[in-house]
């Protein structure tokens, strides 16, 4: 498929098969495409391997409403408005989630030796840490590192000396998700992509993956988009489905187009100390709306239009975040 | 008095005294990486002050930006104004292990002696004690910045003998398969940078002598370095101790509350 598919998220999200591997684009609660995670979840998908750079709001809300089987990532929380992930911490502590932890830099060249098509990267990060100790190799204490799922690699990592200059580098196994959902500004019709601001990792989470799923706030002629290839990120052909949604990433902020919204991830941690909690939340606000036209409805014209960034900006000045 | 005079104990919290602190760690035209949170604060203090060429890096993939408004984590759009580039963790990261970094700031909910620092779990990693958030970036950056400094609330379970977890290297760090506890400089070879270079806490500066151990430098107005020791649960050494720490000034009080976080976004 050289061009992708317009689809609805519905249909995007049918195509996901529980078991499977999945990366995301975005940084923390920032772009994350928390309306598919939100079908993912009314969709019941079961025993889903996340890979990914770093978690926030949108993993600890697959993680509690019981999506997740395995987690390898470096971090989970929602930044200034929650400082752990509430499900995550509580499923890893009673033992009903397998938890990988590496760090960012190794995160990130994992999907980078990914989306290169190379075996693994090296790195001097993160060495002299416990990410590197053997007792610690949680995918390997699960016995899932025997070779039979050709996604996940057979040692969590392995030190070497490099045969050029005579160093001790980590060597970090590629990953290549089946799926990237990730959560853009704006994609041409013929499916270029473009994003405003930061990109964080959103290039090697993309080009990782089998298959890409874009999110985006909207689509525009194609021939708009390319009168400056240099602002695109990734070209129309290694899109596989795209899905227009605006504030598809609400409550995490998308630059140039809404803020964060704070009180909503805050409302949402404060539920997660306990299972029944974010089980009514979910109800609420996953469950109780049949898709996101209705979820937005719910949020109400007024919480979004505060929400939403002035053009010179990239950000609200409307949002109250501070004590003054 | 005028604004360059040092606050009156009393008239400053001790959240104002760990941002101020932390700033004057900053040398002019030094390269920063910082992170959410206080670290913030620091780095553009001492960019109003002391330090007004030194460069910030956010993790998230921004450089030298210069926000007009605070930003509430690393990913926020408001770090992009005015950067020089806004790229991504792939670029930073790249910089960082490059060797460009001269400073970081870092937190963490446990730290031993060495500086190595624990934002995993507390009480054990398998099974699972608390779960923390994880490492992120701390990890890489205590790796790999010539030189980083951390900013801890200081009580005896955090000030520890052994982290429960070890997030973040400092300067005696387990050399894996095995885990004997080595220098930094024997793990890292020719890739080796530098290391923690002090702590600060609510009660004191901490610095690391040459075998890579953390002294009392500073210690707080308030704050006898006897009353330190009492909140470490490892054995520290209190014979340096320099003097106080140096306070704030009304000038540092008025850039962070006025100019800094008006909002009221770190400091309540």
């Amino acid at each position: 498929m050289s061009r992708p598919e317009v689809v609805s998220l519905q249909e995007a999200i049918g195509l996901i098969n529980d078991g499977d591997m999945l990366t995301f684009g975005g940084f923390t609660i920032w772009r994350r495409p928390m309306a598919a995670i939100m079908e993912i979840i009314r969709q019941g998908k079961k025993d889903l391997h996340l890979v990914m750079v770093n978690g926030g709001t949108h993993d600890d809300m697959l993680v509690g409403a019981g999506c997740v089987k395995v987690w390898e990532s470096c971090w989970v929380g929602h930044e200034l408005y929650g400082k752990i992930g509430g499900n995550f911490s509580r499923r890893a502590e009673a033992g009903e989630i397998i938890y990988e932890d590496y760090s960012h830099v190794q995160m990130v060249y994992r999907l980078a030796a990914g989306a290169q098509g190379i075996p693994f990267m090296p790195t001097y990060a993160s060495m002299g840490s416990d990410v590197l100790n053997p007792e610690y190799d949680m995918l390997g204490k699960a016995g899932l590192r025997d070779g039979s799922n050709p996604k996940i690699p057979v040692r969590k990592y392995e030190m070497y000396r490099d045969p050029f200059y005579g160093t001790e580098v980590c060597l970090i196994p590629a990953a290549n998700p089946d799926w990237c959902i990730a959560h853009v500004n704006m994609v041409g019709s013929e499916g270029t992509v473009r994003v405003f601001g930061q990109k964080y990792s959103d290039e090697e989470a993309m080009k990782a993956a089998d298959k890409l799923i874009v999110i985006t706030e909207q689509i525009v002629p194609e021939e708009y988009i390319r009168r400056e290839p240099e602002r695109n990120l990734v070209p129309g052909h290694l899109v596989d489905y795209v899905v227009e949604l605006p504030w598809g990433a609400h409550p995490t902020g998308c630059f140039g187009s809404y803020e964060a919204d704070g009180a909503f991830i805050n409302n949402f941690f404060t539920s997660t100390r306990t299972q029944e909690g974010f089980d009514a939340w979910a109800e609420e606000w996953i469950f109780g709306v049949k898709d996101h036209e209705e979820y937005l409805n719910r949020l109400g014209v007024s919480r979004l239009e505060t929400l939403r960034a002035s053009v010179a900006l990239g950000y609200s000045t409307k949002v109250k975040r501070g004590s003054r | 008095m005028t604004n360059k005079d040092y606050v009156k104990p009393g008239d400053f919290k001790p959240i104002d005294l760990l941002a101020v602190a932390a700033a004057r760690e900053v040398n002019d035209g030094e390269v920063v990486f910082a992170g959410t949170g206080l670290p913030m604060l620091a780095i553009m203090l001492a960019q109003l002050t002391s330090a007004p060429s030194a460069v910030c890096i956010y993790e998230a993939g921004t450089v030298d930006g210069r926000p007009i408004s605070l930003p509430t984590s690393v990913g926020d759009a408001r770090c992009a104004y005015q950067a020089s580039i806004a790229s991504g963790l792939f670029d930073v990261f790249g910089q960082l292990q490059r060797g460009r970094v001269d400073l970081a700031f870092l937190g963490g909910a446990e730290i031993d002696q060495y500086g190595n620092v624990n934002t995993t779990a507390m009480g054990g990693y398998y099974p699972m004690g608390k779960r923390l958030t994880g490492s992120g970036g701390n990890n890489d950056i205590n790796a790999l910045a010539k030189r980083t400094v951390f900013i801890m609330i200081q009580e005896k379970r955090r000030f520890v003998e052994r982290c429960s977890y070890i997030t973040s290297p400092g300067w005696r760090i387990p050399k894996w398969p095995e885990g004997d506890f080595v220098h930094k400089r024997e793990v890292y070879g020719k890739a080796f940078r530098g290391g923690p270079g002090a702590v600060i806490s609510n009660m004191g500066v901490f610095r690391f002598d040459d075998d890579g151990i953390m002294y009392l430098d500073t210690v707080h107005p308030g704050f006898t370095p006897e009353q330190v020791k009492e909140n470490c649960s490892f054995d520290l050494n209190i014979s340096r101790v320099s003097g106080k720490t140096e306070l704030p000034t009304y000038r540092d009080l008025e850039l962070l509350y006025n100019d800094i976080d008006p909002e009221g976004i770190f400091l309540p």
